[in-house]
């Protein structure tokens, strides 16, 4: 995510969240087209064309897919809340307060997801035992928070300080000049990659998984490990999944562009 | 060259045709059959910290050898080599879990099952005495392995609803600290769990019998009835005797 600078001052950046479209590209065959219609056909053709087993696999599949938006849209609510406040405490001048929200993003962030997964579930299972979507919901929240943290961090930063300095001068407190005149700013600067942790958040759902989650993953798993149909069902859930990421990244692409007109 | 590696394999066949064929004998006279058993496989075979091998299949075999008139001795012998050793003749049969397939049957004999090591429930030790079955669990979770058969038993089962884990330990765990209201697994490794382990002996129970059937025999090399003779007649005894019922109450309930 982080700009790298290089001698000649050239900068480059990238980004690992999924591909936001460009909303420049107009060609009828944008890459986002290709793949998004491609994937999409095929979902609804082999069920058609090639019934048995395709037709079973993607009977299979709604509640999975129900219960992946159940956490990832809870998850990223969530996300979203602790994100703020860990981003506040970032650029907090408590000291106590700022270590707290530092470390805590960093301990996070160094931590694989699925690690927190099976220590939230697992580990701390036998000291509380968490439903299993609670779980799941709380490691992909706690995780997905301190990413938000950083980006909210970064968002507030990024709003200049004579702004904060005019709303202090107009006899604004800090607090309210943070309420009233920052953090409106700061949203529509990080809803870009607030939308990319979306998206990304939905794809690690599949991880949840490993703690008996029939999610869309799972259910994929359960059908194929009774029928043996392991090209057949993979190929289908790694088609939904890509219809539903390609759907997303389309919907943040054009908040993204009917921000940008309103500025 | 040649020649006395021809010679040497005719030793080795020689002398291993002299045990295979029964012809030791112990010190009281009684013929004595040498047994082979993988012992990594707790509860069924293994070796238990004095270094003893133990185990159901060895307090079996030695009830087998009481009620049969002959004496057993036991050799800990890799799963990898178990049964070339067996057409090999280096012992008279083996002792080691071994399930009764149509496949093994055209490289070996068995003797009559003597145990049914089929998928089995495992409820928390506070579930009460009238959960029997996977039946008596509807309308609840139960937890099995992925595409094992325990999943798919627990799938067919009316009204109850099946969880899926990579790894029936983690199924276990989540019985244990109360997410899911069953488990099932092989007999023999819900013995372990349930007996055996530390972390949840006392929490976790064994209810029913074994609702598929996986029968262990014993193993004896193809065409030696001489031995599996001893064998099966011992055996029927103990299946009778009560004697068998007492060994899985020892180890697997």
């Amino acid at each position: 995510m982080a700009p790298i600078e290089r001698e000649q001052g050239t900068r480059i950046t990238v980004s690992d969240g999924a591909l936001i479209p460009d909303q420049g590209e107009t060609s009828l065959f944008s890459a986002w087209r290709i793949s998004f219609y491609g994937a999409l056909a095929l979902v609804i053709l082999l069920p058609v064309l090639s019934p048995d087993p395709y037709r079973d696999i993607i009977a299979r599949l709604p509640m999975g897919i129900l219960r992946t938006f159940q956490v990832t849209v809870t998850s990223i609510i969530i996300a979203l809340g602790i994100g703020l406040i860990t981003g506040l405490g970032r650029i907090s001048r408590v000291t106590v307060i700022n270590r707290i929200a530092t470390v805590y993003v960093e301990v996070i962030r160094g931590i694989p997801l699925l690690v927190q997964l099976f220590y939230i579930y697992f580990a701390l299972g036998r000291f509380l035992s968490l439903d299993r979507i609670v779980s799941a919901i709380a490691a992909m929240s706690i995780c997905y928070g301190a990413y938000m943290g950083e980006i909210f961090r970064a968002g507030i930063q990024s709003i200049p300080k004579g702004q904060m300095e005019a709303a202090l001068a107009l006899g604004m407190s800090r607090t309210q000049a943070l309420r009233l005149v920052i953090l409106p700013q700061t949203v529509r600067v990080v809803l870009p990659p607030v939308g990319n942790e979306f998206i990304a958040l939905l794809k690690d759902s599949s991880l949840v998984s490993i703690v008996a989650v029939t999610d869309l993953l799972r259910a994929g798993r359960e059908y194929a490990s009774t029928t043996f149909y392991y090209f057949e069902t993979y190929t289908m859930v790694a088609l939904v999944y890509l219809v539903i990421t390609l759907f997303f990244s389309k919907i943040v692409a054009i908040m993204e562009e009917r921000l940008s007109h309103g500025r | 060259m040649k020649r006395i590696a021809v010679f040497l394999s005719l030793l080795v066949l020689t002398a291993a045709f002299a045990f295979a064929s029964g012809e030791a004998e112990s010190e009281s006279g009684a013929p004595v059959i040498t047994v082979a058993s993988d012992a990594t496989w707790p509860p069924m075979e293994f070796v238990d910290a004095d270094g003893q091998i133990v185990g159901f299949d060895i307090d079996l075999i030695n009830a087998v050898a009481e009620a049969g008139g002959f004496e057993v001795e036991i050799q800990n012998t890799a799963w990898e080599g178990i049964f070339p050793g067996l057409a090999n003749g280096d012992y008279d049969a083996v002792i080691s879990s071994v399930t009764i397939t149509d496949e093994r049957k055209n490289t070996m004999d068995f003797s009559i099952p003597y145990v049914n090591a089929g998928q089995i429930l495992v409820v928390p030790a506070d579930t009460p005495a009238s959960v029997t079955s996977l039946e008596d669990l509807a309308g609840r979770e139960v937890g099995a392995q992925i595409g094992t058969t325990g999943a798919f038993a627990v799938e067919e089962a009316a009204g109850v609803e099946l969880r899926t884990y990579d790894e029936i330990g983690l199924a276990v765990e989540d019985l244990a600290n109360g997410r899911i209201a069953g488990a099932v697994m092989d007999n023999p490794v819900a013995a372990d769990y349930v007996l055996q382990n530390e972390n949840y002996a006392g929490r976790l129970k064994i209810v029913g019998e074994p609702f598929t059937e996986e029968f262990y025999g014993i193993a004896v090399k193809k065409g030696n009835t001489e031995v599996l003779d001893m064998i099966n007649a011992g055996l029927e005894i103990v299946l009778n005797n009560g004697t068998a019922d007492e060994i899985t109450n020892a180890w697997l309930r």
